[in-house]
């Protein structure tokens, strides 16, 4: 499963150069930053903040990127390019993307 | 003054050690040959480090008992800038000398940053870059922790800022050789820093790298518009991470010596900044001009060529700042240096008398030289001085990227052609009629003897000093 989540190589690289108990706190990091950020997400697109939602999406394609979670960034960079959606489908989809990612991000910096 | 050099402490000052049971100077962990007097003298201005030790003050403690002339202060002095680099020791015209290297632990850092800047022309390229003190802007905690992350373990000392305001106060406040920049910020994003930036010169001194995931040509054209150095995407990749730094960095660096150097020539201007800032006015003023060339240096081997050019600057810059003068010019193997252009000369026979004391030590400095290199069996160098006084405009000229403190008036002219007659003549000092009358009524005006000039010199009247 993580290799599809993760991109591998990404992450061992991440690794490699920032060292595996860093990440281990990186991961942490993302793990209370995240939920903040869909909820801001949500937030912004029933206020019809596009610049908010963007930001937000935005930091969250950001961060996916930095730990390989490719499929997470791909979700979060349409966010942030598409507008604010009508409803709040692709954010709850985005949502659970976050949490199989940071299950494999964290099994992955554990092991 | 009790005339005696009381022991140094031992201590750690950036890369100098002192062993004071060795008497033994250490640079990067290894002995250095110094001689006992220049021992005596550093000791003496690192217990003092905390003022400007006056030249009779530091004289009598490293000579006591004896009648000794500035020169030989300056000799010494000029030994240990050889080995310390020279913005270890300041001079302060009119006061003294200082040591400047801040003692090691939390000062370490700044020391180490002057004392290598000091010695920046001989580091190799290729070498490993020293740590530098950088400060990371991004909102994104999991961005900025990697980032802080990353540089600290490139070796750097890192600061971070989790919005525009917040960096652009610590840019303010505190001395950062870098600044990483994210774009997408809240208050303060990074466009609307790189425009403050761009507003503020004294900000211009701290190269930026900016790193953002933002997509694009257009949004990394408009950093570079407002003045970034260089762009990173995010996720940053390590190895151009650290290119990039490295890159910036070393630009920063041979700014910095730029403008030490700029500093060094016209130390009252006012700072231009590192880039774009306006140049400073010039000035009309009346004043002196000396022209000084060292003859014979061209027969040397090359590298002792260099070596002793060097050494003559060096002592050179002490004889003109030590009477209040500012070099203007450093071209070989001369030297224009201008007295009572932008800061008072000192000495109750103002520019004139200055220059004039001003070349009588560099004489002396000479003399002393040429001691040495009797006794190594070397060829005697020559000193050909002219002086001149007059109008002159004076200040700041180029671009703002490349500027020198220039002197331009006939006063100018007559001091070079003044030092060609010199040279003609063997060496020497000879003056104009101009230096000559302005210092009528003073002790200098008894040295100076009319001399005979070649019928078409441009100087219509000169007076040698002393008995040449």
């Amino acid at each position: 499963m993580n290799d599809t989540v993760i991109d591998p190589h990404t992450f061992d690289e991440l690794q490699a150069t920032a060292g595996a108990d860093f990440v281990v706190e990186l991961v942490d990091t993302f793990a209370a930053e995240a939920p903040t950020l869909l909820a801001e997400l949500h937030a912004a697109r029933a206020a019809g903040a596009a610049e908010r939602f963007r930001r937000a999406a935005h930091a969250l394609k950001s961060n996916a990127s930095t730990f390989g979670a490719s499929r997470m960034a791909a979700l979060a960079r349409a966010l942030e390019l598409g507008g604010l959606p009508a409803d709040a489908t692709a954010v709850d989809t985005l949502a659970r993307e976050f949490e199989t990612t940071l299950a494999a991000l964290q099994a992955l910096a554990r092991q | 003054m009790s005339g005696t050099v009381s022991p140094p402490e031992d201590g750690l000052f950036g890369r100098f050690e002192i062993l004071t049971a060795q008497r033994q100077l250490r640079v990067d962990g290894q002995p250095v040959a110094l001689g006992s007097r220049a021992f005596d003298l550093l000791a003496v201005l690192v217990a003092r480090r905390d003022r400007v030790v006056p030249k009779e003050e530091l004289i009598g403690l490293v000579w006591p008992g004896l009648v000794v002339e500035d020169n030989n202060l300056q000799v010494q002095i000029s030994a240990l800038r050889k080995v310390l680099g020279t913005q270890a020791i300041a001079t302060v015209p009119g006061r003294g000398y200082q040591f400047t290297v801040a003692a090691a632990a939390a000062a370490a850092a700044a020391a180490v940053g002057a004392v290598q800047a000091a010695r920046a022309p001989e580091r190799s390229v290729g070498a490993a870059p020293r740590p530098a003190r950088l400060l990371v802007a991004d909102d994104n905690k999991v961005n900025r922790l990697l980032l802080c992350r990353s540089l600290e373990l490139m070796g750097h000392e890192v600061a971070s800022a989790d919005n525009g305001h917040t960096a652009l106060g610590k840019l303010r406040g505190e001395r950062f050789d870098l600044l990483l920049l994210d774009l997408e910020m809240p208050e303060l994003d990074g466009f609307a820093l790189l425009e403050q930036r761009a507003a503020d010169a004294a900000l211009h001194a701290v190269p930026v790298i900016v790193t953002s995931s933002l997509e694009g040509v257009a949004q990394v054209a408009r950093c570079i518009e407002l003045g970034a150095d260089d762009y990173l995407h995010k996720p940053v990749n390590p190895v151009l991470l650290k290119a990039r730094v490295d890159s910036s960095l070393e630009r920063k660096r041979l700014r910095d010596r730029q403008a030490e150097l700029l500093a060094r020539h016209a130390p009252d201007l006012p700072d231009t900044g590192q880039a774009a800032g306006a140049l400073p006015e010039s000035r009309r003023a009346t004043a002196t001009l000396l022209c000084a060339r060292l003859g014979q240096v061209d027969t040397l081997p090359a590298h002792d060529t260099l070596e002793l050019l060097s050494r003559w600057i060096t002592l050179m810059f002490d004889a003109v700042e030590g009477q209040g003068g500012l070099v203007s010019q450093i071209g070989g193997d001369t030297l224009v240096a201008a007295f009572g252009a932008h800061r008072p000369a000192g000495g109750d026979a103002g520019a004139p008398g200055a220059a004039l004391q001003a070349a009588r030590e560099m004489g002396e400095l000479v003399g002393l030289f040429n001691a040495e290199r009797s006794a190594a069996g070397s060829p005697a160098l020559v000193l050909s001085v002219g002086i001149a006084s007059g109008e002159v405009v004076a200040g700041q000229a180029g671009t703002p990227r490349r500027s020198a403190y220039v002197c331009v008036g006939t006063a100018v002219q007559h001091a070079a052609q003044l030092e060609a007659l010199a040279t003609q003549r063997g060496g020497g000092v000879l003056v104009d009629a101009a230096t000559q009358e302005a210092l009528s009524g003073h002790a200098a005006a008894h040295a100076l003897v009319p001399v005979a000039l070649p019928s078409r010199s441009m100087v219509m009247q000169a007076y040698a000093l002393g008995p040449h």
